[in-house]
């Protein structure tokens, strides 16, 4: 039995810069492995052992992710395994082309009994990969689960939820989307990147997945959201107790606190 | 010993030294880590800028074409700045460029293509580790500890750096002196590749390097440095701890002041700050080096106090390649010999003081002392620009022969003639 994680070897958004106008220019951003997902490996790697089931980390991207240090690095957090689908075509693809060759390669590797990833991505935020995954895979989707236990058989996932804690129980293959607090990832120690170093790397290019990436909507612009329009109160702080009683009627005044 | 060590060599750091003691050692068939706490080698790197390359090609023989160098470096401004004057020698070889003895480099593209081929050469490379200490039997160094993780190797080599934490912890070398060390502050601009080339006069991949001295400091010795790369301009100053405190001034302040003089305000205009940091640059000489082998460890590269600062040139990674080639050499040896202890290890430190890094480093022994002349960073710019200005600024008075021109200048500054001629013997013999 295999559990899978979809990660994202991406652009580090620390070194990601704004421009006045908004845009975000990610072109001198190195890229790493998604802190989301890391975090998607760390509830993998307890759930997978907990199972006795093996962890198959899956990526699709352009050359970079077949790079060891990309492999390593991925390796090192805990996966038994990873499938790497490296080709130029897929150099910062969007949602649907991924989502779509993650599909095959999961129908590929036969006996998944659970995709886990991060509920969004790290460059563009857009959490749409997970349901769409799904969709292509004919499986559930649960999105915003904090805490997965899954005993072989049967899955059991707590999600949170604005109006609550909801927790549910399935059997069968599913999507399933954590939440970045599901889990703490711990930083790979030195046994570990040794232990990554011998652990299998299958690379697959786009022609053994299909070929061409699936067709993508085309972005027509992009600009930061226009958010309410500042006050530009200024609250006098000479004194700690009066600019902190200004602050609370200010922030009443605002409808901010009731 | 106890255990069968993990690896041949630990070496600890993915910089220059670093990747290519790995490098030289994994290719001899020795089974090597390369450890890196950066995210990626180079990362965290702050150096410079410019690399005298020459040991460099005897390693890698197409360097050159192959490594992600910037641009080759064939001009040479020697620049003395006043507050709204300055003196300097340009100095331009195309024999420069056809020898290829000098680039820049931008480190983070550099170091990660030095791990590279360390990695296809077959050390196993570790970046995102950081090692907290090292493993001590005895007197002898047996491995590293990072976290809760140990690793053992025959020999560790510390190449973590102008700090190298790792030595000073063990209680294997002291705290360097505020006079041994400087801080470096460095930006790096972003400009179009055309105005770069425009602005400098350069052609194709080839580029000019800035050393510049006296106001860019605002007195505190040191010196500020321009470099060209494609993209990029690196400017930054390394001012030397001791003074700095001394004058009590801010490197920022300092810095600022510097990007602020007219001619550094040229060079860099409606560039793009991209990066700004600083860091501790060695500036000890040959005096600071110290002991570099012990059981089972060895220092390399700015870790063992190899920077030559020479007030004309500012060397440090061909210092750091050369102490790879020696290290490599002598830790093969000792492996092969079955001997890594402080005398197994010793041919490292005989093939250092042999090759072109000892010879230097013995050459320049004088130069960190000359350099710490305050007139070098004030005065003697300023007693140039107005020779100059005797020169340059015909306002109808009548003129003298140059000789009495400079008397009379010399006199005017306080500077005795003495002085000057000493400070000139000095130099001479310093540098």
């Amino acid at each position: 039995m295999k559990i899978v994680v979809a990660y994202q070897w991406a652009p580090d958004p620390q070194e990601a810069t704004v421009g006045e106008s908004g845009t975000v220019d990610f072109s001198r951003a190195k890229p790493a492995m998604s802190d989301y997902d890391a975090t998607a490996i760390e509830v993998g790697r307890a759930v997978a052992s907990a199972a006795g089931a093996s962890l198959v980390g899956v990526t699709v991207g352009g050359a970079s992710v077949a790079q060891p240090v990309a492999t390593k690095a991925a390796l090192s957090r805990g996966l038994d395994e990873v499938v790497v689908v490296s080709d130029p075509a897929f150099e910062s693809a969007g949602t649907l082309p991924v989502a779509t060759v993650l599909a095959q390669v999961v129908q590929g590797l036969g006996d998944v009994a659970l995709v886990i990833a991060g509920d969004t991505s790290i460059d563009n935020g857009a959490r749409l990969l997970p349901p769409v995954l799904g969709a292509l895979l004919g499986w559930p989707v649960l999105t915003d689960v904090q805490t997965l236990q899954f005993d072989g058989t049967a899955a059991t996932a707590a999600r949170t939820l604005p109006e609550g804690v909801q927790t549910l129980s399935l059997t069968g293959p599913a999507v399933i989307a954590v939440s970045a607090d599901s889990a703490k990832p711990k930083a790979p120690g030195m046994k570990d990147v040794l232990a990554a170093g011998k652990k299998p790397v299958t690379v697959k290019s786009a022609a053994d997945v299909g070929g061409a990436p699936a067709p993508e909507g085309v972005v027509r612009s992009t600009a930061k959201p226009s958010g309410p329009a500042r006050k530009g109160i200024k609250i006098d702080t000479t004194d700690p107790a009066a600019a902190a009683a200004e602050l609370l009627s200010a922030l009443r005044a605002a409808g901010a606190l009731s | 010993m106890a255990d069968e060590p993990d690896f041949d060599v630990i070496v600890i750091g993915a910089g220059v030294a670093g990747t290519v003691t790995a490098y030289l050692l994994a290719q001899q068939g020795l089974s090597v880590v390369l450890i890196e706490r950066g995210e990626a080698p180079g990362s965290k790197n702050f150096s410079g800028g410019i690399m005298y390359c020459t040991a460099m090609k005897s390693v890698f023989p197409n360097f050159l074409d192959e490594a992600p160098v910037e641009r080759l470096i064939d001009r040479n401004e020697i620049v003395f700045l006043n507050a709204d004057s300055w003196v300097g020698i340009d100095y331009g070889d195309r024999r420069l460029a056809k020898a290829g003895t000098a680039v820049t480099v931008l480190r983070a593209h550099v170091d990660a293509w030095l791990a590279e081929q360390a990695e296809a050469a077959g050390a196993m490379v570790m970046p995102g580790v950081k090692v907290d200490a090292l493993l001590k039997e005895g007197s002898r160094i047996v491995g590293v500890k990072a976290g809760e993780d140990e690793l053992r190797a025959r020999v560790v080599v510390a190449a973590d750096g102008v700090n190298s934490f790792i030595a000073r912890d063990a209680g294997l070398r002291p705290k360097p002196a505020t006079d041994q060390q400087a801080l470096g502050v460095k930006a790096l601009f972003k400009l179009d590749r055309a105005v770069i080339e425009d602005r400098f006069g350069l052609d194709g991949n080839r580029g000019v390097a800035y050393s510049l001295v006296g106001d860019c400091s605002q007195g505190v010795g040191g010196g500020g440095f321009v470099y060209t790369n494609k993209e990029t301009l690196s400017v930054g100053l390394v001012l030397r701890l001791d003074d700095l405190v001394k004058k009590g001034k801010r490197s920022t302040d300092v810095f600022d002041h510097f990007l602020e003089h007219p001619l550094v305000d040229a060079m860099v205009r409606g560039g793009e700050l991209i990066e700004y940091g600083s860091h501790l640059v060695n500036e000890g000489g040959e005096k600071m080096m110290g002991q570099i082998v012990f059981d089972g460890l060895v220092l390399v590269g700015d870790a063992s106090g190899l920077t030559l600062n020479t007030g004309l040139t500012v060397r440090g990674m061909d210092l750091a390649t050369g102490a790879a080639i020696a290290a490599a050499k002598g830790i093969a040896e000792a492996i092969a010999k079955g001997d890594t202890s402080a005398t197994g290890l010793a041919a490292y430190k005989r093939e250092l003081d042999a090759s072109f890094v000892g010879q230097d480093m013995h050459t320049y022994a004088k130069a960190p002392h000359f350099l710490e002349n305050e007139r070098m960073y004030g005065q003697y710019g300023q007693l140039m620009a107005d020779v100059l200005h005797e020169v340059f600024c015909l306002d109808t008075t009548p003129r003298k022969h140059l000789l009495p021109t400079a008397r009379g200048v010399l006199k005017q500054s306080g500077i005795k003639l003495t002085r000057l001629g000493k400070d000139g013997m000095e130099g001479v013999r310093a540098l």
